[in-house]
């Protein structure tokens, strides 16, 4: 932190400066995540695969309406995707394409699409109808994972055939 | 010099914080409702897993719980008091032990989580039993207005 100081004497005031603005909305706006904004989505992400995951085990087991919560969850966790792909934040860890930042108005309106199908298969489930809801699920890995992953997403080493996503 | 880097870390701190604190609407009222909702709903989800002894199952509603937590005291800003909400203004007058109430829920659900993880059943049963005293009452019962008739409570989705 001193050393930090040292070699940034000139931002420190802004900084400062910066903290009181903070302060004076109200918010303590950066506690809301870890300071690692890549394990913060990863973390955020899987939590959308657990979700997905449970939708698709509610549905087989035939209780569409169930799906409700998950898809309701995936929806308000959507709102905090592109917010936690600050620029820079590429590291090897990360699974992010660089093509994230070059395009990033595409990966925006990516992050809305999920958002969008995500309600739309909440919507089906509260009428709880069955058929809609499955149908809607069926075309969801494509339309609202797939928008993004495909473009913007390393594949993984060794496409498995359907993972069973960890609730973790 | 100083003006740039104003700039680049409000351009970061919009990036960070205040994005991943909204919801969508402008509107912290409908906003928080919105999300309490969505944590009341893996509630009953995770009651209903519990009784058909889908212990792992819970993981997925608690680690929700678990986030969602983490933006409770973002919606709510000072002055957000409207006839439409259930807050009371002790949350402002006493701002630190509603945060600590809402850090409270954050490390229950995780707990939760993991003991579901675990698949550890005794565990989760223990932690589902207590959760709707220490973990929602902890902060309901000083921070919210009672609903209009208080039902024994049996969470809704």
């Amino acid at each position: 932190m001193t050393l930090r100081h040292v070699k940034t004497g000139i931002v420190l005031g802004s900084l400062v400066a910066l903290g009181l603005a903070s302060s004076a909305t109200g918010q303590s706006a950066t506690k809301i995540w870890s300071s690692d904004p890549v394990a913060d989505r990863q973390r955020l992400m899987k939590l959308n695969g657990a979700s997905w995951a449970d939708a698709q085990a509610k549905l087989k087991a035939g209780n569409a309406e169930a799906v409700a919560v998950n898809a309701e969850t995936m929806l308000l966790i959507a709102t905090q995707i592109a917010a936690l792909f600050p620029e820079g934040s590429l590291t090897d860890k990360s699974k992010a394409k660089p093509e994230i930042w070059q395009k990033w108005p595409e990966f925006e309106s990516a992050v809305k699409t999920y958002g969008m199908q995500a309600e739309k298969l909440r919507d089906a489930a509260r009428s709880k109808d069955q058929a809609a809801t499955e149908a809607v699920a069926k075309e969801f890995g494509r339309q609202a994972c797939g928008t993004c992953h495909t473009p913007f997403r390393v594949p993984p080493p060794q496409q498995q055939a359907p993972p069973q996503p960890q609730p973790r | 010099m100083i003006i740039g880097s104003l700039i680049a870390l409000a351009g970061a701190g919009c990036a960070s914080g205040q994005k991943a604190a909204m919801i969508g609407s402008g509107d912290p009222v409908a906003d928080r409702q919105r999300l309490m909702k969505n944590n009341g709903a893996n509630w009953a989800d995770i009651q209903n897993k519990v009784k058909a002894g889908n212990i792992e199952g819970v993981a997925v509603n608690a680690e929700a719980l678990a986030l969602h937590a983490q933006r409770i005291t973002l919606l709510f800003p000072e002055g957000s008091l409207t006839d439409k909400s259930k807050a009371k203004p002790e949350i402002w007058q006493r701002w630190p032990e509603f945060q600590a109430a809402a850090k409270n829920l954050e490390n229950r659900a995780g707990t939760l989580r993991d003991q579901a993880v675990a698949k550890d059943a005794a565990a989760v049963q223990t932690t589902v039993t207590t959760f709707g005293r220490d973990a929602c009452g902890t902060c309901h019962t000083p921070f919210r207005v009672p609903p209009l008739q208080q039902q024994p409570a049996q969470p809704r989705s």
